[in-house]
């Protein structure tokens, strides 16, 4: 037999033309190397520095002469309302997860039973809110909630459905609903890709052997479906329980979360040292539940990993 | 007594004809082989039986029932698909477990009836594994077992061995034949290898743009086809253009046809064509190309017809061997078993 290493392959190359041959060939981290490079110039330096903020004080926009002080932190992890904002940021994040994962599944599963302009269609409809920024869209939201001369209001005034307007907005159903809709894309698409693609035998290999359209749904498509409704519920959750403009505008500023605080003492009370530990606290909570979320989903995905 | 009737079943794509008026009888117990090339239908109508396609025409029954206007899961048939279909999220156990669930068997019983499929199909201790960490073999043995617990009145199988490489496929194929036996379950394979289907079926159907060709066991359909098309599907032939004249063709040797008068086409199996040196009664050629195959050693003549002429020699001491280039006459060995059939050669 021949050796699997021909002789002019393993006769060392240049410096020169060995690194350029493995940046080429994909050898190794060197192809992910400028995007390591851009995220940690403009994303990792800059939050970092930004944390920092959290453990000195800051007095007019310049660090004080104290140096590190973990008085900010203190503060704020001994703050009762930091627990109850961080509690609230939990559950509306969750439940609203969880809302845009029933909304959004449907979808994608009708996705994949759709052909042609039909299927077309639905793909610029599910894309189309993402070409406008979320604070338009939660602009909208208010236009449509808002009052009595709301979209909401006036159409169920003048059906005569209801009496007086309901007080929809500024409250915290007004901030689920917009936080579900604005979020919705970002569920819709990973369950898009994995369900449009499935393969229909295993539903049909259900369907031979007994069960229901139903139980077949619910025992075969959405179980073989579970590693993308786990990717979408991580990103849906993370950006939920981060974002401060839906809350702030929609919970019409009594509404507050652990986010609309950093927001608030960073641009409205200008303490930037609170703002950061905030923050500080904002993102590791957030690490800590996004990693949550994924070990649970690997868990129930357990099957996906295995291998002969 | 008959376990299956396909009657007339007929099923339109567009404007394309999958199936045309399909009639097939299924006896108890027998395992029968749709067997043609791609796109003749058979895979459409093993999923016209299980209940994935609905014929536009035609009856299923199954027993004595009428199964055509029911649902897929209400049909009690078995299918084991090309690809397995296991279910990845289950295990092993799970997955022959899942129709016994859904029909919510009580557990004591599924634990039961699982553990007795296991041991039938030599599998317990993966009992547990997922299917990805099967291999094919194993996958199709599930895949079947799944199928056999719920005991249906009809198993029908996919290509069941495509997945499978080509050293696997024969002993399971081989296994697959002794497991039906044991069960005793009526069964309907569909391929497209001849060589699976006459090693696996106690008859052959073969498939043609939507028709059933020929119905028969695998050694009928192999001594007497009765299309050029089944000729040259089943095994391989030499069809040669001929004449009938007052009940014998023209030529060089006179086989007697129970046709009219007109062009026909001779069939003889190569293992049926003998060559001698030189000339001599029977049709001169040449020797064009040679295949040893090992047992016997394939020619290709050309005698003249549009298409050699191939015989297999056998490799006994004293059979002559001949080189590229030699000059011989083929000869049909036993007259009996040539055939001949109405009209000119049709090639596959």
């Amino acid at each position: 037999m021949l050796s699997r290493h021909s002789p002019e392959a393993s006769a060392p190359l240049s410096p020169r033309g060995l690194s350029v041959a493995r940046f080429l060939d994909g050898g190794g981290i060197w192809p992910a190397v400028p995007a390591l490079v851009y995220l940690l110039v403009f994303m990792v330096a800059p939050i970092a520095t930004l944390l920092t903020f959290g453990f000195v004080d800051i007095d007019r926009g310049t660090v004080g002469e104290g140096g590190f002080t973990l008085s900010h932190m203190v503060g704020v992890l001994s703050d009762p309302l930091v627990w109850r904002l961080t509690w609230r940021s939990f559950w509306i994040a969750v439940v609203s997860t969880s809302l845009t994962l029933i909304f959004a599944y449907p979808v994608a599963y009708a996705y994949g039973h759709l052909r042609g302009a039909a299927r077309t269609l639905l793909l610029v409809a599910v894309m189309s809110p993402l070409l406008t920024s979320a604070l338009v869209r939660t602009y909208a939201w208010i236009v449509i909630l808002g009052g009595r001369r709301g979209l909401v209001n006036q159409t169920l005034l003048t059906l005569g459905l209801i009496e007086r307007p309901l007080d929809i907005l500024n409250t915290s159903t007004a901030v689920l609903i917009g936080m579900t809709q604005i979020h919705l894309p970002f569920m819709i698409l990973p369950l898009l890709a994995v369900l449009s693609e499935r393969d229909r035998s295993f539903e049909q290999a259900s369907l031979n052997l007994g069960a229901s359209q139903t139980v077949t749904f619910f025992r075969v498509t959405v179980p073989m479906s579970m590693p993308a409704i786990v990717a979408g519920f991580a990103l849906v959750f993370a950006v939920s329980y981060t974002n401060f403009i839906v809350p702030q505008l929609l919970g019409g500023g009594n509404y507050s979360t652990i986010a609309v605080q950093v927001y608030e003492q960073t641009i409205v009370v200008l303490d930037w040292s609170r703002g950061a530990a905030l923050a500080t606290l904002l993102l590791s909570s957030c690490f800590v539940f996004v990693f949550a979320i994924v070990a649970a989903g690997n868990w129930l995905t357990r099957w996906s990993e295995v291998r002969r | 007594m008959n376990q299956l009737i396909i009657d007339g079943v007929t099923k339109q794509f567009g404007a394309l004809k999958v199936l045309q008026s399909c009639d097939l009888t299924v006896e108890r117990g027998s395992v029968v082989t749709l067997l043609g090339p791609s796109g003749c239908g058979k895979t459409t109508l093993l999923r016209s039986i299980a209940g994935f396609v609905t014929p536009d025409a035609g009856r299923i029954r199954v027993k004595g029932q009428d199964i055509s206007r029911l649902p897929p899961n209400r049909r009690d048939v078995g299918y084991v698909f090309q690809n397995y279909a296991l279910f990845p999220h289950l295990t092993c156990r799970d997955n022959i477990a899942y129709g016994l669930v859904v029909r919510r068997v009580p557990k004591a019983e599924i634990a039961r009836r699982v553990s007795q499929a296991l041991d039938l199909i030599a599998l317990a201790a993966f009992a547990d594994r997922y299917p990805k960490q099967l291999s094919g073999g194993q996958q199709q043995r599930v895949a079947i077992a799944r199928a056999l617990v719920l005991e249906p009145q009809v198993l029908l199988l996919d290509e069941p061995f495509n997945a499978l490489d080509a050293q696997l496929r024969l002993s399971m194929q081989v296994e697959l034949r002794k497991l039906i036996d044991r069960v005793g379950i009526t069964s309907i394979f569909v391929t497209h290898d001849q060589q699976e289907a006459m090693a696996l079926s106690d008859r052959v159907a073969i498939m043609r743009g939507g028709r059933i060709e020929q119905i028969g066991s695998p050694l009928e359909i192999y001594d007497r086809p009765r299309s050029c098309f089944v000729a040259d599907f089943i095994g391989r032939a030499n069809l040669m253009p001929t004449q009938v004249r007052a009940g014998r063709t023209e030529g060089p040797q006179a086989i007697a046809a129970a046709l009219p008068d007109g062009p026909a086409t001779l069939v003889a199996r190569p293992e049926n064509i003998d060559l001698t040196p030189g000339s001599g009664p029977g049709w001169p050629g040449k020797v064009t190309f040679l295949t040893a195959l090992g047992p016997v050693i394939e020619y290709e003549v050309d005698c003249g017809f549009s298409v050699p002429v191939r015989a297999a020699l056998p490799r006994h001491a004293g059979v002559e061997t001949f080189e590229p280039g030699a000059l011989v006459t083929a000869r049909i060995r036993d007259e009996a078993a040539a055939v001949v059939l109405p009209g000119e050669p049709n090639h596959a």
